[in-house]
């Protein structure tokens, strides 16, 4: 099985200190992969370092046989990304935002694709609303629709579910999954909902410190840190966090 | 993917319409984005046409008076090309970032030089708004056809055209490294190249310590080729051959500063600014 991602040795420095330290991230074709850690692990900087956004100081990404940045606007018509925390601009409603996007991607007809994807996550009724109208778990939908409606072979979401309603949650994850099977996408996902990542992810990477602290299927990785579950894997390593920073004189 | 696609060769032109077509909505439905292109041009050809014609009511037929008012009103017509040109193409970027859109454009197919065609593309649409405004305030209330200057318009309006655009990538460039608080340069840059210019006068009417500044800009060359057309001496080829010269160094210039910018954007994480 071939890889959809494969980023070596990402490093990012920013002024405040090292976000990103030597991290290595691979997504095979259809694997369901999470990226974890506490808040400043450094996830979202690998993120965008994955995507060509941020520029990384050292390391290589490759994305379905593209490297960026020489290939990043190739390889972006095999990625989606979506996240939680970024609004519809408010002047479009969902289907010109979506036909925009689909037009984006090269689609040749992205207002039936459009469709397609607002009904798969059952919000046909939205295609005329505003921007503006939706609520944030509408929002969040119409932007998962977004990402998805080129099926792309890697799907890119940064805590999709955040600040959504658990019925909202579900319809998601129901969708994410369907989507999946049916497509062979392979899906990369933050989150901080580590029962939400249990459901989803078949295997997870957790970060702490800008480094990559495990890597294994979820039962495997809580065990190898004598651990439950990940909820206890997240809490253990932010403690140790915690300890360290209090140490160090970060926190009196 | 089964999603079907339009070729390789059809894809840029595809995203270069739909940013355009995305930039046209934003200003049906913001109806406040049209003073730009409508109560700006009329106030500034009120303004300086009345003043023009106060002027002319001073001097006799020939007299610098009357040439006087030929150059402002001649002058307000070319500033607005130049002017609509930058803010339609910058106020598209900021627009972008006001929205907090940049993140999902950057993960996109959509390349940099797609989106400023894009962008441009529509503003090409408002600088006609705006244009005309101008041209058919000068016409109905000054009389003043700018029509009858003839088709040596066309290429000095066409550098400042391209002149309008290259500030607007500089402009890009200052808000890509320095945050929205450099949005202000939008709408301001041009108050400052404006008297630089010599919109309304020429050169010799500028204090000594600012014409070697003014030579530099391409927008001096090209309104001093619009005033000649205006005195009746037909095109000056040698100002004309200048605005164009200058406009390729400066474009040359504003588009080596945006991609350095750019450069530091990515490299410095700057686009957490706007999610």
């Amino acid at each position: 099985m071939t890889h959809v991602l494969d980023a070596r040795g990402l490093v990012k420095e920013y002024r405040r200190g090292r976000a990103v330290d030597h991290v290595d991230l691979a997504v095979r074709e259809g694997e369901r992969v999470a990226l974890l850690g506490a808040n400043g692990a450094g996830k979202t900087t690998t993120l965008l370092m994955c995507l060509g956004v941020v520029e990384p100081d050292a390391g290589t990404v490759v994305i379905c046989g593209h490297r960026l940045p020489k290939g990043r606007s190739a390889a972006m018509t095999h990625v989606g990304f979506a996240a939680g925390y970024l609004p519809l601009p408010e002047r479009l409603r969902v289907r010109e935002y979506l036909r925009m996007y689909g037009q984006l991607y090269g689609l040749a007809d992205p207002e039936a694709l459009a469709a397609k994807g607002l009904e798969r996550f059952g919000i046909g009724h939205l295609d005329v609303a505003m921007g503006t109208e939706l609520s944030s778990g509408q929002k969040t939908l119409v932007g998962i629709v977004k990402a998805t409606m080129h099926d792309p072979e890697l799907l890119v979401l940064d805590e999709p579910t955040a600040s959504l309603d658990p019925d909202v949650a579900l319809r998601v994850r129901t969708g994410l999954a369907r989507l999946c099977d049916e497509e062979g996408t392979a899906l990369l996902v933050t989150s901080h909902n580590m029962l939400e990542v249990e459901r989803i992810a078949e295997r997870v990477v957790f970060l702490a410190g800008g480094r990559v602290v495990a890597d294994g299927r979820p039962a495997e990785v809580a065990a190898g840190f004598g651990q439950g579950d990940l909820e206890e894997v997240f809490l253990h390593l932010a403690r140790e966090r915690e300890a360290r920073e209090h140490q160090e004189g970060v926190h009196p | 993917m089964s999603a079907a696609r339009v070729s390789e060769r059809q894809a840029p032109l595809l995203r270069i319409r739909a940013v355009a077509r995305r930039h046209a909505y934003t200003l049906w439905r913001s109806p406040h984005r049209l003073f730009d292109v409508t109560v700006w041009p009329l106030v500034d050809t009120v303004l300086f046409g009345s003043i023009g014609i106060f002027f002319a009511s001073q001097g006799g037929p020939g007299s610098g008076a009357q040439a006087a008012a030929g150059y402002l009103l001649a002058g307000i017509v070319l500033w607005h090309v130049v002017y609509q040109a930058q803010i339609a193409v910058a106020t598209g970027f900021l627009e972008e970032t006001w929205s907090r859109n940049l993140l999902s454009f950057m993960v996109t197919p959509l390349r940099e030089i797609e989106f400023v065609a894009g962008v441009a593309l529509f503003g090409l649409i408002k600088l006609v708004l705006g244009v005309g405004v101008v041209v058919l305030t000068a016409l109905v209330f000054y009389s003043f056809d700018v029509t009858s200057l003839g088709l040596g318009l066309v290429p000095i309006a066409a550098v400042l055209l391209v002149a309008g655009w290259a500030v607007s990538l500089f402009v890009m460039g200052l808000v890509l490294r320095f945050g929205n608080g450099a949005e202000a340069f939008a709408w301001g840059i041009f108050f400052v190249v404006m008297p630089l210019s010599g919109v309304f006068y020429p050169l010799s009417a500028l204090p000594v310590f600012l014409r070697p500044v003014s030579v530099l800009l391409p927008t001096t060359h090209a309104f001093a080729a619009g005033r000649a057309l205006v005195d009746g001496r037909g095109m000056d080829w040698g100002a004309l051959g200048l605005a164009t010269a200058t406009t390729v160094v400066v474009s040359a210039a504003a588009l080596a500063f945006l991609v350095w910018m750019l450069r530091l954007f990515r490299r410095r994480g700057y686009i957490t600014r706007y999610t």
